[in-house]
Order: structure tokens, then C-alpha cells, then sequence
């Protein structure tokens, strides 16, 4: 190896000695089929240590994490826990081991309800083997309690919940149990700052537990703020490892790309939003909406609206309500100021709307058809003729997207489920893109991207909103609605508390409206 | 899409496989497997079961089932049998319009099927079972339960025609396989089945409406049920209301044979085919190797689940 951290690579290896580590692993490999996932991942984790894992989207990190808990096996390479030898053919092995998993997706039966799903493992029984559902209850309250979760009910079922939702009730099932060692991978992809704020608070204590943790994340600011070291994997090696404090955010950015990465697109962005309104909404109203006047705006051509907001807020429902896939209660929806009554998602579509949803396993992907076949899902009618899909179109089409996304994939008939996680949401991006249509709604398009593919997919979006094409993007991400974006508008309750304009921009200001409809709710 | 199709191909390859080495094993033990007579008498034994598999294969490639064909069958029949034995028209006249109305009342029952499942959220498991009452109950209102036969001499040559040794109806079953593979892996209408059929709402936010595919994959179904249902009164000269019970679990096996996975969005008609064929050469086979009937049925039962067991451990292998 010649890369320029391996003086770095040497030196870590050297302090590892001097530490007893909990987990350990040497040389793991792994390929699937023609793909090679890991090519010599050597890690490891001290007890009581906060350890990050990052890595471009594609460097290997949920298949290491399948590893470690069972799900795949290694080819070659040697783990260690607790200093024995350690190789778990299911995720028991794992768990009688002490090692507990978060994975990036989601493993919740969403007919079942919040509390059985978080006591799933070890329902309590009494003496006739009968659930005792009170003290299941309670106990879920209590872990929800814990993680922060106080606005759901136990006994509702996992499907009635968003994703942010989703994945507290993933951490707070894993919280069950006692482990020594927590593996989360991309756990706050999808939550807001109040959320992962919490999610930090827990992550300490269990340090100071002594309890181990494994933190994926594309957020380097995260990895600064919780981590004791971090690794660094990039095309399935790892090529960097270090405590926090010896490191620097360029020079990981620098190890996962392994090159310089090119500046961040100019903050001051021109607007490319012109006067004509695209779609209007006038007391626009969702089932779950607690207002009577519903909520109101003008989204123009070419322009980025943004909608920010804490988990819960109502921003993935307005969307929903906007495309027709929940039928809206009241209100009018405009469409290039005509009246646009819709009844279902095919006739917002045929009205040139797209709608990215944030949950890509359930509602984004078809995850046993091949890539191509997802890309064009949504615009079979533009690569087939009289019912006959030319396949060569299709493939074209996939090529294209895949260049300008950077997707990492094996070739378009590959099955949308071996593409990483980062990858799979370019995918269904790339979906909505491939209709070309005139109004997009974005629900969290860059969950579990990596750093340099946002960059390149906030370019293009640019682009495309500079051709004319309006966007109302959701996002968690305050950083990202803010270089995004011309215009943002923060909903609290169900309500738009707050709009900005783009020079009035700041994370405390959009973070100030937030909690402010908040607390009004919690004075009530 | 060359690395699906390569898959797929793959898994039809071990159904293949698994139908050679039972030739194999069958002509070798028995004197009379491989006999051209035998040949054609088994696909002529395979020719419904393999027509209503087809149809099948589109329910449950979307995640329905259809427990209603074997009635749907008889329906069919007696409706048809009893245009055909009008004396006032020509053969051509008769049986042209006795194939109209198989078709149609196939059509109108799978139509209701789907409608009914599609339109109120119901599984179609219960609105098929539904059915299987109502069509067999119709089939015999329609006659009083009388059997209907003396149909014209010509259709009935029809239906035991041979060429080279092959007979029609088997060849235009196979066209009709054809045509399904045709439809399926080719086509936007059988892309989006499949999609249905693993991702329903991926499928819904993408603007397609469920509605009709699942409708129109019923609709096919009671068509070819209709086909088969004429099929059938060529070759045995009578349309009865009581034909066809049980055909439908012999169709669902054919099709969970060949590989169709039961939850949806997984299979291919080829497989179903291979399906028919195994079914067809097992039976045959055990009865030419002196086996008794019932420990035949036996033996079809376990194979229906090896071959979902087989089935679960390679789907296991694959997704690794
Ligand atoms: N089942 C599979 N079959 C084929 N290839 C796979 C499979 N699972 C993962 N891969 C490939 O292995 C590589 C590593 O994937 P992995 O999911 O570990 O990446 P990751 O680091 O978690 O990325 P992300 O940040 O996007 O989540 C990718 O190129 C991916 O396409
Ligand atoms: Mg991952």
C-alpha cells in the first residue's frame, strides 16, 4: 500500500497495542460475485470506546456490520471478541455474544404495535405463556421515554410511524438488552437535531458504561462531536485510523474520496426562481392535520422551496397530501393556477409532479428487480414502445442517470438490493429524474448519501431548477436546505410557523421557529 | 435485462433438470415411458393443467391466488356445451360461438374476481373461494346437474389430432406459453405485475394503478379457463357441472413447482411449464411403475414440497 496515510496506519497500529481491545479484526474480506465488498478491513474497538466508521457510499461499512452480527459471511480473515475467537453464523450468535445491531434498514413487523415490536425478543410471559401486555406496555414506554420518543403511542402499529420514528424505536428495541458492544449504522440519517441530540445523551452513558460503540454516519460534525477514534473505509480497505483528537475534517474527507475534494458549491448560488407559480396550495389540509385553515403556499418555477421542521412536524404528510397518495381533507391544491382536484399519485404525475419518498425499502425501491427496472419505473412510457420495453433504452437511460448520480453498481440488471445504501436513494432519485417532471417533491433526497455524491447531486438539482423545474425539498438537514435552497419555510404542528429568504439564512433562526411552535403546543 | 433473465434462466435450468433425470430414471425403469404412444398420452394428460397453470402464474406472480378455476371450468363448460349442441347451426357456427362464450363467461368470472379482490381491499384467497361456490353452483343451475354431450364428430377429431405424434391441443398450449413468456418478460404490462407483485406501493407512488393490473391478471386467468374449458369437452366429448373439481390445486402446484413464489413477483411461465411437465411424467410414470393411485398422490404431495423447500434454500443462496 502506497497511499499517504500509511505512516498514520502504522503509528495507530502501534498505540493499539498498548490498548486491550473488545473487538477485534484482522484482514476480513469479502466478495459477492464479481463485486468486492471488503478487501482488508483491519479494526479495533477498545471497551468503552465510541468508535466511527465512515466511508464513501459503497466502502464496505453495513457489510462489515453484516458481518459482525451474523448476517454475511467473511471469506477470509480473522474477528475476534473479547479476545476469543469469535464467528457467528446468525444474528443469535451475535446477540448471545453481547453484540447488539442497528441496522441502516429497517427490521420492524409494521403490523405489529411500538411495544411489541421493541419487546419482540423476549416478550414477558406469564406462567401460561400468555403476553402480559401491561407490563410489555409500560416497558416500552419507558424505553421510549428514554430515547426521547414521548409523542407516539405503544400500542400503535410501526406502520402508522415515519422513518425518524422508525429509527428510534429500532434504537430503543436494540437499548433492551444489555451488550457490550452497540453497532449503529447511519442512525441519525433521518433525525432532526433535537433527535440526535438525544441519541448523543444515551451514546455517553453507555460509554461511561463501558459499553462499545460503533457509529456510522455520513456527518463528520457527528463524528467529531461523539467519537474517541474514527476509521476510515474506503473501497473496502481500511486506510486510516485514528484517535479524534490527532485528526482534522479535511483529512478525512481526504482519506474516504482519496483525493482533494472540490470546494463545496458557491453558498450564493443565483436563484433561478422566476414569477410564474407552479402550484399553489390555499388552506390545503391532511388527514392528520390538527388546523382547520390547513396551510398555504406559492412555490414558483424554477424555484427550491425549502421545508424545514422537527421530526413530526407534518412536512412528509403535506407532501403526501400534495402527490395524492393520502387523499387531502380540505383545501385546494393549484396547478399552474388551474384547480388540480387529484385522486391518486397517476394523476399528479400525469400533472408533471414527482414525489421522492423518504422511505426508500418500503415505498422507493422494488428491491428484487434490477436497477434499470427501478429507474424507469416511473417512465416506462418513454422507453417502450406499443407495451414493448426496449431494453437498450432502458439501459441507456440507467447508464446516464448512474453517471450523473456517481452511482456505485454493478450494471443495471443488477437487482436494486446489492446496491449500498447510499446508492439505493440515488436510485430512486434517478427515478424521478428519469420523468423529467415539472414540479419535484423531495422527501430527504440525500439520506445516507456520502459527501462528495451530495455535493454532485445539489449541482444537479441547481441545474435542473435552473431549467425551469420547481422543487419543494424536505430535508432533516439544516446544511442542506441552507445551500439548497432560495427560500425556506419551518413548519412546527402542522403549521408554517416561519419563512425565510435566503439571505436571512441561519440554522438558529430556522432551529428558533421550530421549537417556538413547539413550545406553544407544550403550553397548551 | 441480460443478469435478471440470466437468473431466472438458472433457476428454470434446475427445474429442467429435475424433469430429465425423472425421464430418465422412468424410461429406464419402465418398459413403456419413452414409448411414442406414452409421449403423447402425457401431453395430452398435461394440456388443461398446464393451460389453467398459465393463468395461474399471472395471479400469483401479483401475490393473488385463485382457488376458483376448477369450477370456473365446469362453468365454462356447460355454457359452452350448450351453444355447441344448438342443432340449427353449422360446426363452424357452433363451435365459434361456443368458444365466444367460454371465453366469455371465463372473462366475466375472472373480471369479477379481480374487481371484487382489487376494489375492496379483500384477499383474494376468500373472493376466489367465493367463487368456487358460485360457478359451480351456476354450472349446475344451468344444466339441472345433467351432463350435456353428442357434440359434432368434428370437434371431438379435433381435440385427439395429432402431429408428429404431438397433440394440437398440447401444441396450443405451448403457444400459449409463448405468448405468456411473450407478455411477461417483455412487455410494460408484465413488468409492472411483477412490480405489484414485490412492491405494491412503490408500484402505486410511481403513477400505475393497481386497479387494473390486478383486474386485468384475473381476467387472463379466466380466460384461459375458458380455453381450457373447450379444450377439455373436445377431447372427453362432454361438457358435465361437475368436471374440474380440484384442478385448481393441481394448477397452483404446477406453478409453485416451477419455481413462482406463492408471496408474488418471483417466477417465470417457463418454470410453470417445466411445472406441468413434472407433475404430468410423476404421475404417469409411478402409474406405469405399478404404483397405486393413492400412493401416486402421496408422492406429488412431497414433491410440491421439496420443491418449495429447495426453493427457499436457493432463494437463501442467492441472496447472500
Ligand atoms: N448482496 C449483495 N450483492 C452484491 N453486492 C453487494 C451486496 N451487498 C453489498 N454489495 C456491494 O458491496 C459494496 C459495499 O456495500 P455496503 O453496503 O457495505 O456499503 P456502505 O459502506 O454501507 O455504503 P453506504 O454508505 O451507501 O451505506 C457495494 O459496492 C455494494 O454494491
Ligand atoms: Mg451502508
Amino acid at each position: 500500500m502506497t497511499h499517504p496515510d500509511s505512516g498514520a496506519l502504522h503509528q495507530a497500529a502501534a498505540a493499539e497495542a498498548t490498548r486491550v481491545p473488545i473487538l477485534d479484526l484482522h484482514d476480513v474480506r469479502k466478495r459477492f460475485g464479481g463485486t468486492v465488498a471488503l478487501n482488508g478491513v483491519t479494526l479495533s474497538v477498545a471497551p468503552g470506546e465510541v468508535h466511527g466508521l465512515i466511508g464513501e457510499n459503497g466502502a464496505g461499512k453495513s457489510t462489515l456490520i453484516k458481518i459482525l452480527c451474523g448476517i454475511v459471511k467473511p471469506d477470509s480473515g480473522a474477528i475476534r471478541l473479547s479476545g476469543e475467537a469469535y464467528e457467528p453464523q446468525a444474528p443469535r450468535d451475535a446477540k448471545a455474544r453481547g453484540l447488539q445491531v442497528v441496522h441502516q434498514e429497517f427490521n420492524l413487523l409494521p403490523f405489529l404495535s411500538v411495544a411489541e415490536n421493541i419487546f419482540i425478543e423476549h416478550l414477558p410471559r406469564n406462567l401460561f405463556g400468555v403476553v402480559k401486555r401491561k407490563d410489555m406496555n409500560v416497558g416500552a414506554r419507558s424505553a421510549l421515554d428514554a430515547i426521547g420518543l414521548k409523542d407516539i403511542d405503544v400500542s400503535w402499529p410501526v406502520e402508522r410511524l415515519g422513518i425518524a420514528h422508525r429509527q428510534l424505536v429500532e434504537v430503543a428495541r436494540a437499548l433492551m438488552t444489555d451488550s457490550r458492544v452497540l453497532i449503529l449504522d447511519e442512525p441519525t440519517a433521518t433525525l432532526t437535531s433535537r433527535e440526535t441530540d438525544r441519541l448523543f445523551t444515551i451514546i455517553n452513558d453507555l460509554r461511561s458504561r463501558g459499553v462499545s460503540v460503533i457509529f456510522v454516519s455520513h456527518h463528520l460534525d457527528e463524528i467529531f462531536r461523539i467519537c474517541d477514534r474514527v476509521t476510515v473505509l474506503r473501497n473496502g480497505e481500511t486506510v486510516f485510523s485514528r484517535p479524534i483528537g490527532e485528526t482534522s475534517h479535511d483529512q478525512l474527507v481526504r482519506a474516504m474520496v482519496g483525493q482533494q475534494l472540490q470546494k463545496e458549491m458557491a453558498s450564493e448560488a443565483i436563484s433561478s426562481a422566476g414569477k410564474e407559480t407552479v402550484l399553489s396550495l390555499v388552506n390545503f389540509r391532511h388527514a392528520q392535520s390538527p388546523h382547520v385553515d390547513g396551510i398555504s403556499l406559492d412555490l414558483h418555477k424554477g424555484e427550491i422551496l425549502g421545508i424545514a421542521g422537527l421530526v413530526g412536524s407534518g412536512r412528509t404528510e403535506l407532501l403526501r397530501a400534495i402527490f395524492a397518495a393520502e387523499q387531502p381533507l380540505s383545501g385546494t391544491r393549484l396547478r399552474n393556477g388551474k384547480p388540480a382536484p387529484f385522486r391518486s399519485p397517476r394523476e399528479a404525475i400525469q400533472a408533471g409532479i414527482g414525489f421522492m419518498t423518504e422511505d426508500r425499502k418500503e415505498e422507493g425501491l422494488i428491491m428484487t428487480m434490477p436497477i434499470a427496472a427501478n429507474v424507469t419505473l416511473a417512465s416506462l412510457s418513454s422507453v417502450s414502445r406499443v407495451g414493448l420495453i426496449d431494453s437498450k433504452l432502458e439501459n441507456a437511460m440507467t447508464e446516464q442517470l448512474g453517471a450523473d448520480l456517481k452511482l456505485k453498481y454493478g450494471g443495471p440488471s443488477r437487482h436494486a438490493a446489492t446496491l449500498s445504501g447510499g446508492n439505493q436513494q440515488k436510485v430512486v432519485l434517478a427515478k424521478w429524474l428519469a420523468r423529467n417532471p415539472q414540479v419535484l417533491l423531495l422527501d430527504e433526497p440525500t439520506r445516507g448519501v456520502d459527501v462528495g455524491a451530495k455535493a454532485e447531486i445539489y449541482a444537479l438539482i441547481r441545474r435542473l431548477a435552473e431549467k425551469g423545474l420547481a422543487l419543494l425539498v424536505v430535508s432533516s438537514e439544516l446544511p442542506e436546505l441552507m445551500t439548497l435552497c432560495d427560500r425556506i419555510m419551518v413548519m412546527s404542528q402542522h403549521r408554517i410557523v416561519g419563512e425565510l429568504a435566503r439571505a436571512d439564512f441561519s440554522e438558529e433562526k430556522i432551529l428558533t421557529y421550530a421549537y417556538q411552535g413547539e413550545r406553544r403546543h407544550a403550553g397548551h | 435485462m441480460p443478469g435478471m433473465s440470466m437468473k431466472l434462466v438458472l433457476r428454470d435450468a434446475g427445474i429442467g433438470i429435475a424433469l430429465l433425470l425423472l425421464i430418465v430414471f422412468f424410461s429406464l425403469s419402465t418398459e413403456h415411458f419413452l414409448t411414442p404412444n406414452n409421449i403423447s398420452n402425457i401431453l395430452t394428460q398435461i394440456t388443461i393443467n398446464l393451460i389453467l397453470a398459465i393463468g395461474m402464474t399471472f395471479v400469483i406472480l401479483i401475490g393473488g391466488i385463485d382457488l376458483s378455476v376448477g369450477s370456473m371450468l365446469a362453468f365454462c363448460a356447460v355454457v359452452a356445451g350448450t351453444v355447441l349442441t344448438i342443432p340449427d347451426f353449422s360446426v363452424f357456427q357452433a363451435v365459434g360461438l361456443a368458444t365466444l362464450a367460454a371465453l366469455g363467461t371465463g372473462v366475466a368470472c375472472g373480471f369479477l374476481n379481480g374487481w371484487i379482490s382489487a376494489f375492496w381491499g379483500l384477499p383474494s384467497f376468500i373472493v376466489t373461494l367465493g367463487m368456487l361456490n358460485i360457478a359451480r353452483g351456476a354450472a349446475l343451475q344451468v344444466t339441472d346437474a345433467r351432463t350435456i354431450y353428442s357434440f359434432p364428430p368434428s370437434f371431438n377429431a379435433f381435440g385427439s389430432q395429432m402431429v408428429f405424434g404431438v397433440p394440437v391441443v398440447f401444441l396450443i398450449a405451448l403457444a400459449l406459453v409463448a405468448v405468456a413468456w411473450f407478455v411477461l418478460s417483455k412487455t410494460v404490462f408484465g413488468r409492472l405485475l411483477y412490480g405489484i407483485g414485490n412492491n405494491e406501493e412503490a408500484v402505486r407512488l410511481a403513477g400505475h394503478s393497481l386497479m387494473f393490473y390486478k383486474v386485468a391478471a384475473f381476467t387472463i386467468a379466466g380466460a384461459l379457463v375458458g380455453i381450457a374449458a373447450m379444450v377439455y369437452m373436445a377431447r372427453l366429448n362432454i361438457a358435465s357441472p361437475i368436471i374440474g373439481i380440484g384442478f385448481e390445486l393441481n394448477a397452483i402446484a404446477a406453478v409453485i413447482i416451477g419455481g413462482t413464489s406463492l408471496s408474488g413477483g418471483r417466477g417465470t411461465v417457463i418454470g410453470t411449464l417445466l411445472g406441468a411437465c413434472i407433475i404430468g411424467v410423476l404421475a404417469n410414470g409411478l402409474i406405469l411403475f405399478g404404483l397405486s393411485d393413492f400412493m401416486r398422490q402421496m408422492i406429488t404431495g412431497v414433491v410440491i414440497i421439496l420443491a418449495v423447500i429447495i426453493d427457499k434454500y436457493r432463494e437463501r443462496i442467492t441472496a447472500a
